[in-house]
This record gives structure tokens, C-alpha cells and sequence, in this order.
């Protein structure tokens, strides 16, 4: 890729769902990066920096990184935190690995749920003077965009219907002793209930390193980054044609060519997409030329997309599944890596040697990322 | 793929005042995008990806602000991210903008920021809430008397007076009249310092920084392309990052983790970029610094950290003989510093962005004769993370 020195997935903590009501938030946070040092079988010492996501509105704190630099391990070490979301903090620590000026990154990320209103908080991220009005959060935004994606493509409510369906199923068997059910989500026309998750509190984390690195401590069980790519759609939704994603597109034009990858269709193993409502994976099917629309309604059907098929999607279940709203794209990148390094679990896909991530996040998923990840260095 | 010096190309400021009633958020953004993009002669086609430069989102009073700035800088179907290290904000910035070129992947990035501090409300209200709500936050902290209790702890160690800081307002408000992007211009005395109202002793209303609007953008891009291209610039040769403990109460008291006098991380930061840079004598090598520091009192710490003296302490009385001033043995804030301008998602772009027209030798009035390689730094949080560059000609 383009990249002088090509980062590796060492380690990883995936909680996308957090039940213990005796830590606090500083108390997850630590468990998070300790449980991905550990998973790495390195310790803090061996971090060079450091690179956290939260989000301000949601943590109840006006620089949110401050709070954290304490739990993962930021004092007196090089920290920095991509607000934006929480793929960009992964992209920042590849790019740092990626400059050959850090032998090592921990990405961190985490999506409280004390705040009194996750819709309120979300709908001061609107434009204040027309947008904030409407009034309008994530999911209304989701809702606006499942709407125009049925209008111009008619296939897409069954498709959707099916892919809520195989989502749910899939996280049946990736969390088949839940400590909690997951709690259908609010609805907003056409979205149902069923197509979305309530919030969760959650985090997760990840450790990059560069291949001396990791040729130096012997280490295994590596996710080396083939290619990623990321773009951003403009903030006004009237800007946007709602039913197409062309910062994925872009984003997955990007990481195809740093991978060398021509025909996506046929080259991923597996792939975790961040299905905040249905829709958005159906989008991501086709920004990432995975299944053009006039093939949607076949593929959904015959589980192409499903355990067992041609590519299966989401087999930890997604974010319909458990939404810890902040951190859910980066959950996605950590997925793919566990997948390919043969740690996911019980819905690990027997040999995924290649996989991909699609991270989307804010309004109709303004903001985009595909990362690709895979079992060896080059293809 | 590109060569290993990354380059500083563009730099764009807007206008800088307490209230910028004829520019919207998004307009001040494109305001110094315009003037970063006209500077380094390009078009927004050659923009491969975006760093945005963005602190607290309540200063703004829009969650995810830089959302609104993707046209602004544009950035649409591009690659784009957000920085927010609090003060240091901008310097992080840039420094991710650095990290996208040098790590081979691209040529060209821009990144762009703006505040509006002056038409927050006030400020003080939105940054007490950076603390733990259960601990700090309700004593109250403030940015003000969080860095008055750096002050006292400051004259108490080193012999640090009230006048010692009116000082340090005195020089930079000279240097800021010869600034025309500076926000506060009007030169002041020491009596006047001393005579301004107290808002938390020792620091007075002539010791604090303003609450300014404006914007800030910077262009850098690979050695191969600017070569390729013909292109003049400025190089960063060195860059650092360090913090500090979240909790005030770690940083004093009988066994601090690092002292609350001192600025401890930003000293490691610029032991990093020294290193990194090839810096061995800072006292000696460096011809100019632009060093974050919004209080009159956080400069000597600043100057005692870069190592522009030999010991802690010592800047007060090298700032007395002058040495720190247009002129002096090593100018410190020509522009006049955070000291006259503080626009905060900015303000730390703004040091790196005064020191590479000083070494380029293009800061008009304010340029420091012969000035080849400078200093800038970017404090955050609570005092407590620090990003720091060595920009050279």
C-alpha cells in the first residue's frame, strides 16, 4: 500500500457491550487498553503513542481526550484524539506507523450512555439554524436516507428487511450467552424497530506495529493493513443525494488500489459493515462494488451475504445487534482483524485470510472508511 | 511515493478580532483556507486529503463542528478528519497533516480551523467543563485560576514577580503593534499591567489573553512535489507530543507527578522534536520561537522548557535583559503570541504558522533578522498536553 512502512493489527479488545454498572467511565476505559496490551502480549512501556476517539456531547466534557490520558496510559506519552469519529483514530495510528516515526499505536475508543438524551446530544450536531429545527438526530438522518434509498431503489425494503433479519442471527450465534438482550431501537418512518439497536455503552481498542516491531517480538496472529481509504460527504443533507454514498466509493477506491484489489466481489473472506440501520449496509454494497442494486434482492435472499455464504457480512452481528454509538466503526476494524487473525470467537470464519471493514458515522453516515486487512503482509 | 522532508507550502490567517459579525463559522474557516490556497499557488484539485483543526465543540455550540467546515475547506468526497487536543488543537493538527505526508500516502494536505471565542458567551463557562464533574470541576476551575495556581507556584520557586509578568505583556504587545493579523495591537506599559483589574492574583486583565475570531489554514506537502513543481517552502524537521496528568490535585501538593510551576510534558515534547531535528544546544541553535502561552507568567515556563535558558527559572531574568524581545538573543511571540491572539482551535496552528514565515523570512514587520530555524509549541487540556516543531528553512 502506500504506505512506507505497512502497520499490523497486534492486538484487540472488542467490548461492544458493556454491563458492569461498578466501573467507571475512566475504569472501562483502562480495562479496554489493558485487555488489547494484553490480547498483544506487549505492555504500555512498548506504546510509542497513542491516539483516542470520543465524542464530547455524549462524555459530558468539553475536551474529552483530557479525562482519558490517564487510563490509556497517555501520561507522559505522545496522545492525540480524532473527535470526528472513531475509524479516524485507527487511520491516524496507521498513518503514524505508517511514517516510519512509531514502532508502535494504541487506538482506543469508547461510546458512553449516561447522557440524559443520545438524541439531544446528537441533535446539537446539527446545523443551528435549519437543520437543529426539524428537529432532526442520527436515526432521523438514517430515516431520511432509508426513505430516498426505497424511492430510487424499490428492491431496497426487502433487502433491508432481510438484512435486520440475518444480522440478528448472526448475533445470536457471536453472543449465544448475552449478559443482555439486545434492545430493539427507537423508530423513525420507514425504519422499524427491529432495524435498529438501542444505545449501548461500549468501547474498544487496538494496537498497531510496524513489522520490525513485530519480527522482533516473534509475534503472530497479525492483521497487516493491505489498504484503507476514508472521505467525507458535506454536512447539509440537501447537498447530498441521500440514496447513493459516494465518500465510500471514494474511500473504497482508495483502499482497493493501495491493496491491489480489482475485483472486490471476489476478494474478501468476510466483511463487518456498520449497519447502524440496514440501509447503510445495503449502500455499502454497492459503494464498495460489492452487489450492484439490481442484485440486492437476489443476494439478501439466497444468504450470499450470511454464515456459510459467499461473503458473510457481520457475523458479530453489527450494530443491530449492539450499538455503542461513538465506537461502532472501529468495532468494525477490530472485527475484521480478529477475523483474520483467527480470534473472533464463535463467529470466527474458518481461514479468513482476507477481510474488509467499512466505517461509517454522523448524519446518513456523512463520514466513510474501508480498511482492508489481511492474514499476510502482501497479497 | 514521496521523500522523507515534509514541506510547509501555503499558510493562510484570516483577521482576528473579538467579534467576526460578518463572517459565519464556515466563511472564517474558508477565510484562511483562501488565503493558505492563494499562498501556495494551487488548486483545491490538488488537495488530497483534509485535516481539520477543531477544539471544544461547545465554543462553537455545534457538536461535531468541523462537519459543518467540509465544504469550507473542500473537502468534500475527500479524505477528512478532525484533531481536538484542546489548545494544543492546532499544533496536533498540523502535526497530523505532517503524518498524512510523511507517511508516504500523500502529497498535498491542507489543514484549516476557526474559532469564534469572541461570540461564545464566555469561554470560561464552556472550558471549566474539561474537569471531572465530580472532583475538579465544581471548585470551579477555570483555565484562568488553573494557570494563576502555576503562577504562585512559579514566584514561590523561582522569584517570579507580578512585574516580571507585566513584562512579558509589554514585550508582546510591542510585537503584536507591528502584527496587522494581531488581535490585541495597543502597546501597553508595566503601570498599566499592574493597574488592570485582578481576575485570579496574580494574574491580571492585561496578563490574560484575548477572546478572538478567526481562522487559520495551512498547506504542506512531500519534498518530491514541491521540487517537482518548483514550489518554495519551509520544512518541518522535528515533532513532538507529550502529556500530563488529568487531575490538578497530581500536579501540586507534597509529591506532584509533575510539577504545576513547570511544564514538564512540554519539556519532553521538545526533547522529542530536538531530537528529531538533530538539536543538541536549543540555547544556541534556535534563532525563533512562537510559544503557546495564553497568561503572561505560562512564557517563562514555555522558554524554561525549550531549553532557551539554561535552568528553570532563569528566562525571568533573561526576559528583563531583554533577550526574548525583537532584537534580543532569541525573539520569543514576534507575532505577540497567544498573548494577543486567541482564537483557541487555531491559535496553536498560528505558532507553527508565524515561525515558518520567520524562517522563511516573510513576516513583514515583525520579522526576526536572519531567522533560519524556529520553534513552535501548542499546550492543551488543563496545561496538559503539549505538541511542539522545529521548522526550518
Amino acid at each position: 500500500m502506500g504506505l512506507r512502512v505497512q502497520p499490523g493489527v497486534i492486538g484487540c479488545a472488542i467490548r461492544p457491550v458493556i454491563a458492569a454498572r461498578n466501573r467507571s467511565l475512566e475504569e472501562i476505559i483502562y480495562d479496554t487498553a489493558q485487555l488489547a496490551l494484553a490480547d498483544a502480549g506487549i505492555g504500555i512501556d512498548d506504546i510509542d503513542g497513542i491516539v483516542v476517539a470520543s465524542n464530547d456531547q455524549f462524555d459530558g466534557r468539553s475536551i474529552s481526550v483530557m479525562m482519558a490520558s490517564g487510563p490509556v496510559g497517555g501520561v507522559d506519552r505522545d496522545i492525540m484524539s480524532t473527535p470526528s469519529a472513531s475509524e479516524h483514530a485507527f487511520i491516524l495510528g496507521a498513518l503514524r506507523v505508517g511514517s516510519g516515526q512509531f514502532r508502535t499505536q494504541l487506538i482506543v475508543s469508547w461510546s458512553p450512555t449516561e447522557v440524559s438524551s443520545m438524541s439531544e446530544a446528537q441533535r446539537l450536531g446539527a446545523d443551528p439554524y435549519f437543520h437543529r429545527a426539524l428537529p432532526l438526530d442520527e436515526l432521523s438522518a438514517h430515516a431520511l436516507q432509508a426513505s430516498a434509498l426505497e424511492n430510487a431503489q424499490p428492491a431496497a425494503r426487502a433487502a433491508a428487511e432481510a438484512i435486520a433479519e440475518k444480522n440478528r442471527a448472526h448475533g445470536r450465534v457471536a453472543w449465544p450467552d448475552p449478559p443482555l438482550h439486545p434492545a430493539p431501537g427507537p423508530m423513525r418512518w420507514p425504519i422499524t424497530p427491529t432495524m435498529t439497536s438501542a444505545p449501548v455503552t461500549g468501547s474498544v481498542a487496538l494496537v498497531l506495529a510496524a513489522p520490525d516491531f513485530i519480527a522482533e517480538r516473534g509475534l503472530r496472529d497479525v492483521a497487516w493493513l493491505r489498504g484503507m481509504g476514508w472521505a467525507t460527504e458535506p454536512s447539509f443533507l440537501g447537498d447530498r443525494d441521500l440514496s447513493v454514498a459516494p465518500a465510500l466509493a471514494a474511500a473504497a477506491r482508495q483502499a482497493y488500489a493501495a491493496a491491489g484489489i480489482a475485483d472486490p466481489a471476489t476478494a474478501f473472506d468476510v466483511a463487518e459493515m456498520t449497519d447502524a440501520t440496514p440501509y447503510s449496509e445495503l449502500l455499502a454494497y454497492e459503494a464498495l462494488s460489492l452487489c450492484p442494486p439490481q442484485d440486492w434482492a437476489a443476494r439478501t435472499a439466497d444468504g450470499s451475504f450470511s454464515r456459510g455464504g459467499r461473503l458473510p457480512v457481520n457475523l458479530s452481528g453489527g450494530v443491530l445487534t449492539w450499538n455503542p454509538v461513538f465506537c461502532t466503526g472501529l468495532i468494525r476494524i477490530a472485527e475484521i482483524a480478529n477475523q483474520v487473525r483467527g480470534r473472533a470467537g464463535p463467529h470466527q470464519v474458518p481461514n479468513a485470510r482476507c477481510g474488509l471493514a467499512h466505517a461509517g458515522s454522523g448524519f446518513a453516515m456523512q463520514y466513510q472508511a474501508a480498511v482492508v486487512l489481511a492474514q499476510e503482509a502482501r497479497p | 511515493m514521496s521523500t522523507d522532508r515534509v514541506g510547509i507550502i501555503g499558510i493562510g490567517q484570516s483577521e482576528f478580532r473579538s467579534r467576526r459579525d460578518d463572517a459565519s463559522y464556515p466563511e472564517l474557516v474558508r477565510e484562511g483556507v483562501l488565503r493558505a490556497m492563494l499562498d501556495a499557488g494551487l488548486d483545491f484539485d490538488a488537495i488530497e486529503a483534509v485535516v481539520y483543526s477543531l477544539s471544544p465543540d461547545a465554543m462553537v455550540g455545534i457538536g461535531n463542528a468541523e462537519r459543518l467546515g467540509v465544504d469550507a475547506v473542500g473537502g468534500r468526497n475527500k479524505p477528512f478528519l478532525r484533531i481536538n487536543n484542546g489548545g494544543a488543537t492546532g499544533i496536533s493538527a498540523v502535526a497530523a497533516a505532517y503524518y498524512h505526508v510523511a507517511s508516504g500516502m500523500f502529497d498535498v494536505v491542507l489543514t484549516a480551523g476557526a474559532d469564534k471565542i469572541g461570540e461564545c458567551g464566555d469561554s470560561q463557562t464552556v472550558l471549566n467543563k474539561i474537569w471531572d464533574p465530580s472532583y475538579e470541576r465544581p471548585l470551579p476551575l477555570g483555565t484562568i485560576n488553573m494557570l494563576a495556581m502555576s503562577a504562585v507556584r512559579y514566584m514561590q520557586r523561582y522569584g517570579m514577580t507580578e512585574q516580571d509578568m507585566a513584562r512579558v505583556t509589554v514585550k508582546n504587545r510591542r510585537q503584536a503593534a507591528l502584527n496587522p493579523k494581531a488581535h490585541l495591537r495597543k502597546i501597553v506599559t508595566i503601570d498599566d499591567v499592574m493597574a488592570s483589574r485582578t481576575i485570579s492574583w496574580p494574574i491580571k486583565l492585561l496578563d490574560c489573553c484575548p477572546q478572538s475570531s478567526g481562522g487559520a489554514a495551512m498547506v504542506l506537502a512531500s519534498e518530491r512535489f514541491i521540487r517537482d513543481n518548483h514550489l518554495d517552502a519551509v520544512w518541518i524537521t522535528g515533532v513532538g507530543h507529550s502529556a500530563e496528568t488529568y487531575w490538578m490535585g497530581d500536579r501540586m501538593g507534597n509529591n506532584p507527578t509533575a510539577e504545576h510551576a513547570n511544564a514538564y510534558a512540554l519539556g519532553r515534547s521538545f526533547e522529542k522534536s530536538y531530537r528529531m531535528a538533530g538539536i543538541t544546544d536549543p540555547a544556541r541553535q534556535v534563532h525563533v520561537a512562537e510559544l503557546y502561552a495564553p497568561f503572561s507568567n505560562t512564557e517563562f515556563h514555555a522558554i524554561d522548557a525549550a531549553q532557551l535558558v539554561a535552568r528553570p527559572g532563569e528566562s525571568i531574568a533573561r526576559l528583563r535583559d531583554g533577550e526574548f524581545e525583537l532584537g534580543g538573543r532569541i525573539p520569543v511571540n514576534p507575532s505577540g503570541g497567544t498573548l494577543c491572539t486567541n482564537a483557541i482551535a487555531v491559535t496553536a496552528m498560528a505558532r507553527v504558522a508565524e515561525v515558518a514565515l520567520q524562517v522563511w523570512g516573510r513576516a513583514g514587520d515583525h520579522q526576526v533578522t536572519g531567522a533560519r530555524l524556529g520553534i513552535a509549541s501548542g499546550n492543551g487540556g488543563d496545561h496538559q498536553i503539549f505538541g511542539t516543531m522545529v521548522i526550518e528553512a
